[in-house]
């Protein structure tokens, strides 16, 4: 019998939220200094923390399965198709919303092909069984290994001084391009001129930090339903 | 369907030149490869907190480590079912602690200044691993083939901080090189693979019988499609393994030798050997078994794939890590 740590659960369910709330004030800071830039990736990931936060702890969810499917179609069609422009403009190269598409799809079929809860403990303590239709396993591995992989590069970039979010602005390409034009723009989001919760939601560590924890979460729950 | 672009021009045209730019400049080698590596770290520790590995008794991961110990000489059997019975009685204390030293290690490897302390503790880390946890590889059971992972996944993380512990200098010949020497590098792959090539032909390895045992466990909990590769591996190897096996060593042998070679024989033999391990990977290792319940680690495939890797001659161009010079002002400004 596999014991499963419900503490474990609500942690993950803890760390999604926050994510998904860093996301939400950082929108809502945008809308209302009409900021154009990385509003759509805050959206999705305000949608997969908490949906995902859902999936974690039973109790947490709400709204039906087909709102969600519909959410996460809507968003995996809206960043293919921003992936699309981003090669139009630059050429053929992996675009960084090519991850998100991909974060759409894997909550996408983690809606479609649901695990049940056992048991149905309001704790959250679940044990995990595979429905009569199960998410193909090797199809979930390649989506962890994306997830994890690009959890890493974020890292990476955020070491380097750069936010991996490039349509956010990226430090190194910037100064590596030489543009004396382009410095001002980025020490302002880098070290950004506002305080307060206008100061937080322009931190690309902190935008970098919640990819990273909903690609590792994400990775984690994939991996469980396996 | 109109798409947004940065609402400021400005921004909206640095942006565009900075993914432009960030994909023209050439990422140095040595660091793509520490991140593969931190990839596969991550990976371990995510697969260390399922929900399997807190539960306790025989039926947890104690279970799985008192296995380990089976075969092997006494007094190494008896360290390995030692380190059980502490996971048999804390397996949640236990299971945490082992997770949060594999988070540490990915997410120290990714920052430049924890790099070392980061794969310091790897080799530390993977040496327990390979002793308490793979029964040193099996390599005292005779069963240590590379087709099941041997002599131990864990021995290749090691292998790799190693050769790819940060250091400046030049990648020529190749990655490997830069921190240990061409020379140096050249003596660990040769006894990494002619190691291997001995483990495919002793012990149980030349076995078809034995063989055939080995994937016909894994097939247990696979998805269909993988259970359908593992009877077709498992077949062949209960009629043709002994000659598999035999050729395995002589492929071995072959790509532990090519690195003596012109760089165009060397990618070859590299190309088959990165092939052959993918297939293996997946034929006979099954992933490390995590598309069923209970891996802990995506055993050895990916690894020899990473450390072939490492060892891919480079041309002259192509080896000067000064192509990340700009990184470095970067980070020198921002820290």
């Amino acid at each position: 019998m596999t014991m499963t740590p419900s503490w474990l659960y609500y942690l993950c369910a803890v760390l999604m939220l926050a994510a998904a709330a860093y996301c939400l004030i950082s929108l809502i800071v945008k809308a209302a200094t009409h900021r154009g830039s990385g509003w759509d990736i805050d959206i999705a990931h305000t949608f997969m923390g908490v949906s995902m936060a859902g999936m974690s702890v039973a109790q947490w969810a709400f709204g039906a399965r087909v709102m969600w499917e519909i959410i996460f179609a809507v968003l995996l069609t809206w960043f293919l198709a921003r992936t699309l422009q981003s090669v139009r403009h630059h050429g053929v190269h992996l675009s960084h919303f090519l991850v998100h598409a991909a974060m759409s799809l894997a909550m996408l079929l983690m809606f479609r092909f649901p695990v049940r809860v056992r048991g149905g403990s309001p704790t959250g303590s679940m044990s995990l069984s595979s429905a009569a239709s199960r998410l193909d396993p090797g199809l979930a591995f390649v989506l962890v290994l994306i997830f994890f992989a690009s959890a890493i590069l974020t890292l990476d970039s955020s070491a380097r001084g750069a936010s991996h979010h490039t349509p956010r602005g990226s430090t190194s390409a910037m100064s590596a391009s030489g543009r004396p034009g382009s410095a001002p723009i980025q020490s302002e989001r880098r070290f950004g001129r506002a305080g307060g919760v206008r100061g937080l939601a322009d931190a690309p560590r902190l935008e970098d930090a919640s990819h990273v924890l909903l690609c590792i979460l994400m990775g984690f729950l994939l991996i469980v339903m396996i | 369907m109109e798409l947004p672009d940065s609402t400021a021009p400005l921004a909206a045209r640095a942006s565009r030149e900075s993914e432009c730019d960030a994909h023209r400049a050439p990422r140095d080698l040595q660091r793509a490869l520490l991140l593969i590596l931190a990839t596969l770290w991550l990976l371990d520790a995510v697969l260390q907190v399922q929900p399997s590995m807190f539960t306790p008794g025989p039926s947890g991961l104690s279970g799985m480590l008192n296995s380990s110990a089976s075969a092997n000489p006494g007094w190494i059997a008896h360290t390995i079912t030692w380190n059980a019975s502490i996971f048999y009685h804390h397996p949640v204390l236990a299971n945490t602690l082992c997770a949060v030293v594999q988070f540490s290690i990915a997410f120290g490897i990714v920052s430049k200044r924890t790099c070392k302390p980061a794969l310091a503790l790897s080799i530390a880390w993977a040496l327990g691993v390979w002793w308490f946890g793979e029964g040193l590889g099996a390599i005292f059971t005779g069963g240590a083939t590379p087709l099941r992972g041997g002599p131990g996944g864990a021995l290749f993380y090691v292998l790799l901080a190693v050769l790819l512990w940060p250091s400046e200098g030049s990648d020529q010949p190749f990655v490997a090189a830069r921190t240990v020497g061409p020379k140096a590098a050249r003596v660990i792959w040769i006894t990494a693979w002619a190691l291997m090539s001995l483990l495919t032909v002793v012990g149980s390895g030349r076995s078809p019988r034995a063989l055939h045992d080995l994937v016909a466990r894994m097939n247990s909990g696979q998805p269909g499609w993988l259970a359908a590769i593992d009877r077709h591996a498992a077949l062949l190897l209960l009629h043709d393994g002994t000659p598999l096996a035999v050729s395995l060593g002589v492929l071995c042998i072959v790509v532990a030798g090519a690195i003596l070679l012109p760089p165009t024989l060397t990618r070859v033999a590299l190309v088959l050997a990165i092939a052959v391990f993918a297939s293996i990977w997946v034929a006979t290792q099954n992933f490390g078994g995590i598309l069923a319940v209970g891996a802990t680690d995506p055993n050895s495939g990916p690894l020899v794939v990473v450390l072939a890797l490492t060892y891919w001659p480079l041309t002259a161009a192509r080896a000067t890590p000064n192509a990340t010079a700009p990184d470095s002002v970067v980070v020198a400004k921002v820290t």
